[in-house]
């Protein structure tokens, strides 16, 4: 089999190989400590949302504990191949921690630690099943009880709106804790809850539908619509923009701040945040302490892994109300539940 | 006989040969162009490439390639342009997927009938822009781009817990497949490979054998050069047009079994998404001959597995899809160079068998 | 050659007297991939004359007038205008020394009028305005040609639209006129008034180029012959000195095949039945119409049935509901005794029709295809293309050689495409292919079109040869004298119906011609029996001729 691919190798390059001999040879030698090895998702380090969190807490350590790093992007449709790939790449070459940033990379993670005893590896938003892999997950629900306060606080009609982007595990944390935090607040407050897709993935990227559904919510009355649905939530809340007194809650990274949505940031409430910098950071810190972190660890309210964005000013006058629940949670007065 | 056959291995090998030569000299410049070391980037890939574990990974990769481009091929050969492999090996995929874990019968069974409904479900889907085309004169260009999206939205409704799928984490897909019916893999000490080449191969080779040696073949050839011709010989075109596509839509079906059998055992949200349209690039790359589609499949498969690598050089992972693009283009251009210049050297050799002739006449009306 | 005279001035009529040479063209060679080179062309036309350019199809006499007219360049040689060399770049340059052509398709806008199209593009010539139809109207009445400068030209005969050709090209100041093969489009009756204006253009010192390869036209309206053979001049004769078969002969390149004398091979074995036959089509602009009507005619073993007609009268339509690419809507067809009338094309193959089609390019060849695959086109179900349901590859090539060898096809070998054949060889190609399967029934849609004169000899003898081993023949064709020559029955076809038959021992071209444009119906026999197609076909054709149910058994011709 490997003479076939040479041969095909061959074909594409049998002019460069003259030249290639001149060149200088590679520089990876394949064991010494490198610094950090992060495969992104699709969309890359700068998709202005999770992956570029991610990236913001690995270029923090890389300055602060002087390592190198190398970052490899995943390709539209790939096989579960392509991931083991690009994450062996980064182990077999002497990058340590290997970081997948996604749920896309958990199998692939998992399985490909195996081979790799003595590097940490970590996965974003999926469980750890190896030891000496981090399942590193946020407690998207605490941040989501957050906004539900908010939106119960700041709702007029006494009608809010929850969309996520797909029915899976992940999303329905958001919306239990949004849920229980709005019924916390004010018991009489309606929840419209409504999700993009079933299972398909698209539903992280479907603004168009995103919007339909949140105008459909604005026309039933809700006034504060919170979208956990990765790209497709730029549909709601451009949606939401368009009516007067109605507020978007925002996802992942603080949409105030983003400046695809410029023209609407006067309509964006807060935003859940989930800290992947502060849990990337904390990762790298720990493998450079000696103490890497393994199995699953779930980044709390607590410990600042997820938070309420203030941008704007438009919580200050609720800010009272949201640290005290804040306070409640941290110190387990309340539990969220993670589930529906 | 001897010079025809000379034509012929030009024809053949002259024109991929240009292209890819063509090709590396104007992704050198792009590379030149963007500040980095064109020829340190062919080395990478050389070397990255031909490891163990990379030939292992190409020619799994290129399996499922391969399969794609051969479905295009078969349209391509009829001058049928089926867009719709994608949302057909999907589609058949799921379908398969779902009844294979839907059932346990012995492997020898279930692997057989696994198979056979995706070819199923694949032609079914293909056979729609077919008969559509006959019937109601659509476009298959239209209509199979349509139905990639349909394919889409079913897969879509049917992949939900309670429905077709069953939740696992932050993923839905069908019930795994049992044991019994996952595919022989050839071990090796970097890897497993997809026993399923030996499919794909089969499959190159009765596609040689029905296009090129059997009447139907020969009835299918015709129609895709001359519709008219055709016709007049007394091929039913409209016939030939369905069954043609339900056979491309069969082959599609084919394309998502190794990563069905010898993969993921199931279909999921992370099932391969876009391998038609490789198959497209493929198909164009090797002119529709097994052989050349083989080549294609394993060059495209190489320049993935460096891709990866090239970004962890530092160079960016897109060059290696410029280069994709560019061979495509080159070997497009080269064929059509490559074809005239074969048309026009044998109407020059036609030509100078009646010149011949010709300047007899002369000698003997001036005699 | 000639004495050189001063080049003409550019005043109407008073050009060099005639007898000086207005065009030479001196060893003009051009080399050119596909089709015979032009090598050693040597023509002398004298001012004032009608010269003609005579040569099989493929003989290179096109390429010798593109390179006159400047849309190609030759490789070698020279060319004279009234003594002075020129070197044309472009048509325009052509023009501009005054030399036009006419093509043999028209290059008319039927939605404008005589006088725009005469004036689109030569605007600036006398405007568009009075000025324009002033002078249109002065050609008009110099050269006779009865223009009507305000009709649509989609309202205009095929003669008509001629005419404005010509008017075209004198309106653009030519004083040489290239006409490419005229009369192919005309009916006899055409073809004289077209050789009047012809004369009368002369007659007013022009100089005429005429293109051609029917022998008898040349003969009666030359002043002088010249002979392309093979892409080089052979002969140049003056008509008084030569007989059409003496011409030919030159042309050809060796002794023509006499006409032999014909006895009938006509036997009472019906091979081809169709009765009724009926077929309507929904044309371009939506309106349903009959393309078949009511269509009857028996062919018998060892018949040839031709059918007249000028194109578009539904010849096309009738035989793609015999060969199957059609399907009738009322009628029967009946195979030797066996009903096909709604079978499948390879069915009625397999049946034992052979098809010659209309346009070998589009339905009787792969161009794109080796020759020995085009072999195996239209039978490959049969031997020795295939056993069962694989193809016998090495058979089927075996045989292409063999048809390359017997029916005499000029190429290098079996594996180059169609596509780089000439005309003739291409369709030497598929007659060797049709009937080498022995066919009971063959259609022949204009078997010789485009086919240089020694391969419609032998395309003919086949065809004869064949008959007399009892084949029927549908013989479609727009050459009269092919459809006299080799029928034993004909029929003429005007507007979806079979409107007249004839007996082609008694008929003569004009008079089909003149029954072709629907001015006749019934059996066409009082015209003089001049005996020029040769023996008699005895009583059979009479039988044959009791076939038609139009009703309209004894009208009379004028």
């Amino acid at each position: 089999m490997r003479r076939v691919t040479k041969i095909a190798a061959a074909g594409v390059a049998t002019a460069a190989l003259a030249f290639t001999s001149a060149a200088c040879s590679s520089d990876d030698s394949g064991s010494s400590d490198k610094g950090v090895g992060l495969a992104f998702d699709v969309g890359g380090r700068s998709d202005a949302s999770f992956n570029e969190s991610a990236a913001r807490g690995y270029d923090k350590a890389k300055k602060e504990f002087d390592i190198g790093g190398k970052e490899l992007t995943a390709r539209d449709g790939e096989t579960e191949a392509d991931r083991e790939q690009r994450l062996t790449s980064l182990a077999e070459a002497g990058y340590n921690p290997v970081i997948g940033v996604g749920f896309a990379y958990g199998k692939s993670v998992n399985k490909v630690a195996k081979d790799f005893p003595d590097t940490t590896f970590a996965v974003i938003d999926e469980a750890s099943q190896a030891e000496n892999v981090a399942g590193i997950t946020f407690a998207e629900h605490e941040g989501s009880y957050l906004a539900g306060v908010a939106a119960a606080l700041k709702s007029k009609s006494g009608n809010v709106g929850f969309i996520g982007g797909v029915h899976n595990n992940l999303i329905k944390k958001f919306e239990a804790g949004f849920v229980q935090g709005v019924k916390d607040t004010k018991p009489d407050v309606k929840v419209d809850v409504k999700y993009l897709y079933e299972s398909d993935l698209k539903g992280f990227q479907d603004p168009l539908r995103a919007k339909g559904i949140a105008e459909g919510m604005l026309d039933s009355g809700s006034d504060v619509i919170y979208s956990a649905a990765g790209l497709s939530g730029t549909g709601s809340i451009e949606a939401v923009a368009a009516q007067d007194g109605a507020w978007a809650i925002g996802v992942d990274s603080d949409q105030y701040r983003d400046k695809a949505l410029a023209d609407y940031k006067d309509s964006i409430l807060t935003s859940v945040v989930k800290n992947v910098d502060v849990a990337v950071y904390d990762l790298i810190k720990s493998v450079q302490d000696g103490e890497p972190l393994t199995g699953d660890h779930t980044f709390t309210l607590k410990d600042d892994g997820v938070s309420l964005a203030a941008s704007g000013g438009f919580i200050d006058d609720i800010q009272g109300d949201i640290d005290a629940a804040k306070k409640k949670i941290s110190d387990g007065e309340i539990t969220v539940s993670d589930t529906p | 006989m001897k010079r025809l056959d000379r034509d012929k291995l030009i024809t053949a090998v002259g024109a991929p040969v240009l292209a890819v030569l063509a090709a590396l000299v104007l992704t050198s410049l792009i590379i030149l162009i963007s500040g980095k070391d064109p020829f340190r980037a062919y080395q990478v890939m050389i070397e990255f490439g031909t490891t163990d574990r990379s030939a292992v990974y190409i020619v799994n990769k290129s399996t499922m390639f391969f399969l794609s481009a051969l479905a295009v091929a078969i349209g391509f050969r009829m001058n049928l342009f089926n867009i719709g492999v994608d949302g057909q090996y999907r589609i058949a995929a799921f379908f398969a997927a779902a009844v294979g874990g839907a059932l346990s019968l012995p492997g020898l069974i279930q692997i057989p009938l696994i198979i056979l409904v995706a070819m199923g479900v694949g032609a079914i889907w293909a056979g729609i822009a077919g008969v559509l085309r006959t019937t109601r004169g659509v476009s298959e260009v239209i209509t199979t781009i349509m139905l990639n999206s349909i394919a889409g939205a079913v897969i879509g409704y049917y992949l939900t817990a309670g429905r077709l799928g069953e939740k696992d984490g932050n993923l839905t897909h069908t019930p795994n497949i049992p044991e019994s019916s996952h595919i022989f893999m050839f071990g090796t000490s970097v890897g497993d490979i997809n026993g399923f080449v030996v499919f794909a191969v089969l499959a190159g080779f009765l596609y040689w054998f029905v296009l090129n040696r059997t009447r139907f073949g020969f009835d299918l050839r015709s129609v895709g050069r001359s519709e008219t011709a055709a016709a007049a010989s007394g091929v039913d075109v409209k016939r030939m047009i369905v069954t043609s596509m339900v056979l491309s839509g069969a082959v599609a079906g084919l394309v998502g079994m190794p990563t069905l059998l010898g993969e993921s055992y199931n279909y999921g949200t992370d099932f391969p998404l876009g391998v038609g349209f490789t198959g497209i690039a493929i198909a164009l790359l090797g002119r529709n001959h097994p052989v050349g589609i083989a080549l294609g499949a394993l060059l495209w498969a190489f320049l993935e597995r460096t891709g990866t690598q090239l970004e962890f050089e530092g160079y960016d992972q897109k060059i290696v899809e410029v280069i994709k693009g560019i061979i495509v283009l080159c070997v497009v251009i080269a064929y059509e160079v490559v074809r005239r210049w074969a048309l026009r050297d044998q109407q020059r050799r036609v030509g100078e068998e009646l010149a011949r002739a010709g300047s007899n006449d002369k000698a003997e009306v001036g005699a | 050659m000639c004495a050189i005279t001063a080049p003409s001035s550019s005043s109407t009529a008073a050009g060099p007297p005639p007898g000086t040479a207005a065009v030479e063209l001196h060893g003009i060679t051009k080399r050119f991939p596909g089709v015979v080179a032009n090598h050693d062309i040597d023509i002398t036309v004298r001012r004032g004359t009608v010269h003609a350019l005579v040569g099989e199809n493929g003989a290179g006499k096109s390429t010798l007038m593109k390179i006159l007219y400047g849309m190609q360049k030759p490789d070698e040689g020279t060319i004279t205008l009234d003594g002075e060399p020129v070197t044309f770049h472009s048509p325009a340059d052509a023009i501009g020394r005054g030399i036009g052509m006419v093509h043999q398709h028209f290059m008319l806008a039927d939605n404008l009028t005589v006088l725009e199209n005469t004036v689109l593009g030569s605007e600036k010539l006398h405007g568009i305005g009075d000025g324009a139809r002033t002078k249109i109207m002065e050609l008009s009445a110099a050269y006779g040609l009865g223009i009507r400068p305000d009709v649509l030209v989609e309202d205009l005969g095929v003669a008509d639209r001629q005419r404005v050709e010509i008017l075209k090209v004198l309106y653009r100041g030519a004083r040489t006129l290239i006409l490419d093969e005229p009369t192919a489009v005309l009916v006899p009756q055409e073809v004289d008034a077209l050789f009047d204006n012809l004369r009368g253009l002369k007659a007013e010192g022009l100089t005429v180029l005429f293109i051609s390869h029917k022998l008898g036209e040349v003969l009666a309206v030359a002043d002088d012959i010249t002979v392309i053979r093979r892409g080089t001049t052979v002969a140049s004769v003056k008509p008084a000195d030569v007989t059409s078969k003496q011409l030919a002969e030159l042309m050809v390149g060796s002794e023509l095949p006499t006409p032999e004398t014909r006895e009938s091979t006509v036997t009472d074995v019906p091979m081809l039945r169709v009765s009724g036959l009926h077929l309507s089509a929904v044309d371009a602009d939506g309106v349903p119409r009959e393309v078949l009507d009511r269509i009857s005619f028996t062919i018998h073993k060892g018949e040839v049935l031709g059918i007249a007609g000028v194109e578009g009268n539904g010849q096309s339509e009738l035989v793609e509901a015999v060969m199957g690419l059609r399907d009738p809507d009322g009628g029967s067809i009946v195979l030797d005794g066996a009903d096909i009338s709604h079978a499948a094309t390879r069915t009625r193959r397999e049946g034992g029709i052979g098809y010659i089609p209309e346009d070998r390019q589009r339905h009787g060849l792969l161009l794109e295809a080796p020759l020995w695959e085009n072999r195996i086109l239209g039978h490959t179900t049969e031997r020795p293309n295939s056993r069962g349901a694989l193809l016998d590859t090495s058979a089927a090539r075996k045989d292409t050689r063999r048809i390359v060898e017997e029916y005499d096809v000029r190429t290098p070998g079996i594996d180059v495409t169609a596509a780089s054949l000439s005309g003739g060889n291409q369709q030497k190609l598929i007659v060797g292919r049709e009937m080498s399967h022995r066919p009971k029934l063959l259609i022949a849609a204009h078997p010789t079109r485009g086919v240089d004169v020694g391969a419609q000899a032998e395309i003919w003898e086949q065809i004869r040869e064949a008959r007399r081993e009892g084949l029927a023949v549908l013989l479609i064709s727009a050459d009269l004298d092919e459809l006299i020559g080799l029928s034993d029955t004909l029929r003429v076809m005007y507007r979806g119906r079979l409107v007249a038959d004839a007996d082609p021992a008694a008929i003569t071209p004009e008079e089909l011609g003149s029954a072709m444009t629907g001015a006749a119906s019934g059996h066409l026999e009082d015209g003089p029996a001049d005996g020029a197609t040769g023996g008699a076909t005895g009583g059979a054709t009479g039988g044959a001729a009791t076939d038609t149910d139009d009703g309209q058994g004894g009208g009379r011709t004028r």
